[in-house]
């Protein structure tokens, strides 16, 4: 009778269950914030991809001086693109900036759909907590959680932003596009963009998850949400 | 699976155990901002197995303040708390959660059913959190739910169902794991004098069915009729403990501690 016992820990199977459930059964909030996801890395990729294949159009078409490059330098002279070297410098300039700009973008859009997404259920954490759930049973349910949902939503993200600029080149260029394909380049883009999409994923649902774990629950109850 | 199984005797004297909460000259201090808030300023109470407990108190009396020690959801600055003679300040994150677990269920007034669960699942979860098989569980879940009425409402989500019926998913839910104790914040809050009728009748009677301990802090008439004994706390301190009999019950009128009225 005078007794307490330490709460037992469920194993990582049934954290995996009820985190499976949880996403089917709010399907649609969490397709919503996956399509957030989607949205950032797809910017992102498409960016990276776009300028490999500039690179590398620009890179065979002056290193010889066939016809058929001749015809990709004024291809590319008409799409506004940069062909003498000082416009090249700032074209480069140009295209970091977009990069960190398509990299706060997917900071700030993917933070912010993580953190809205368990904010709203700091009132269902603190409840578990009250039904017996321990600390770190809640970080693993959002850490599992959010994974599946940063997988998909950087995957396809990835393949959406590959497909829409692979697109875009293919209707400018025509076969140039494919003449010197960086395709190692863009596998390297591809694997940084998994990298940044599932850490801002995990890292944006964690946190606050963490911090609502470590609350007595009657103060994550109290959160207005 | 890790299974921490090692029972931890942590025991007061055995002619003590008739007693399922006791608070000793419990002092809880709050720091907003430079100023010190007393939240409780030395609460000593006995509460007694299978008791029915009102703590009532107008708002900042620092009621919900001792409701929540009383529920291990808070620690005292100062003072002693015992659940079932054990001392509730001693306890680390894995004995507190063990104790919520087993030894008590919480009622709300906003009914915190967890909404993308059905009321089976609901009453399931704190089995599962206990270690129970899904499929014990299942059962235990679905006869509770059974004495509660909501027999033909097992696949229900909350939102498909009325403010009683969900208080109900949540009374099963409190008694998921047999507990000693109860907790009910404003249980009838949010709910029409009816409802809250009826949900103060089905505790009181898993109070005497099961002999559980029911402590719940309200300002809801009915409630404080059924109540065994009502805790009445002003400024921090205990104003005064009523017994039933001393109870005088006017017509929609108690006359509370110091004389004044309750509407």
């Amino acid at each position: 009778m005078n007794t307490v016992q330490r709460q037992i820990v469920l194993p990582f199977s049934k954290a995996i269950e009820i985190a499976y459930k949880s996403i089917r059964l709010r399907l649609s909030r969490s397709l919503l914030v996956t399509s957030g996801i989607v949205l950032a890395l797809a910017f992102l990729m498409s960016i990276l991809t776009t300028d490999a294949i500039t690179e590398s159009m620009r890179t065979w078409a002056s290193s010889n001086s066939s016809t058929a490059s001749q015809r990709l330098l004024s291809l590319m002279k008409s799409n506004g693109l940069p062909t003498t070297a000082e416009e090249i410098r700032n074209d480069r300039i140009q295209t970091r900036w977009l990069v960190g700009l398509a990299l706060l973008v997917a900071f700030v859009g993917i933070l912010n759909a993580m953190l809205m997404s368990v904010t709203e259920r700091f009132r269902e954490i603190g409840t578990m907590k009250c039904l017996g759930a321990l600390d770190g049973f809640i970080i693993k349910l959002f850490l599992i959680e959010s994974f599946f949902q940063g997988i998909v939503g950087t995957v396809v993200g990835v393949i959406v932003g590959l497909s829409l600029s692979l697109l875009s080149q293919a209707v400018t260029y025509g076969a140039f596009a494919w003449v010197n394909f960086p395709a190692m380049k863009i596998v390297i883009s591809a694997g940084a963009c998994l990298v940044v999409g599932m850490t801002l994923t995990v890292a944006g649902a964690v946190y606050p998850a963490w911090q609502a774990a470590r609350m007595q629950p009657i103060d994550a109850m109290r959160v207005e949400t | 699976m890790t299974v921490a199984n090692d029972t931890i005797p942590t025991g007061g004297p055995t002619s003590l155990t008739e007693f399922t909460v006791r608070t000793i000259d419990v002092k809880r201090m709050y720091k907003m901002g430079a100023e010190e808030v007393h939240a409780l300023r030395g609460v000593t109470v006995s509460i007694n197995r299978g008791e029915y407990i009102s703590i009532m108190g107008p708002s900042g009396s620092g009621k919900s303040t001792l409701f929540n020690m009383i529920g291990g959801l808070d620690k005292p600055s100062s003072g002693k708390v015992y659940i079932d003679e054990v001392d509730i300040a001693q306890l680390d994150s894995y004995e507190l959660a063990w104790m919520r677990c087993h030894k008590i269920g919480y009622i709300f007034q906003t009914f915190n059913i967890i909404p993308v669960m059905t009321a089976l699942e609901n009453v399931m979860l704190p089995m599962i959190f206990a270690g129970l098989k899904t499929d014990e569980a299942q059962d235990k879940a679905a006869a509770i739910l059974k004495r509660v009425d909501l027999g033909h409402r097992l696949m229900n989500k909350p939102q498909e169902m009325s403010g009683g019926q969900q208080q109900r998913v949540a009374i099963a839910r409190a008694f998921a794991n047999d507990p000693a104790i109860i907790l009910a914040d404003e249980p009838t809050g949010n709910l029409d004098l009816n409802t809250g009728k009826l949900i103060i009748e089905l505790l009181r009677d898993l109070n005497k069915e099961k002999g559980v301990t029911i402590i719940s802090a309200t300002h809801d008439h009915k409630m404080l009729a059924v109540s065994d004994r009502i805790i009445w706390i002003r400024d921090g301190v205990v104003d005064k403990i009523q017994n039933r009999a001393d109870l005088k019950i006017e017509e929609g009128t108690i006359q509370g501690a110091a004389g004044q009225e309750l509407h």
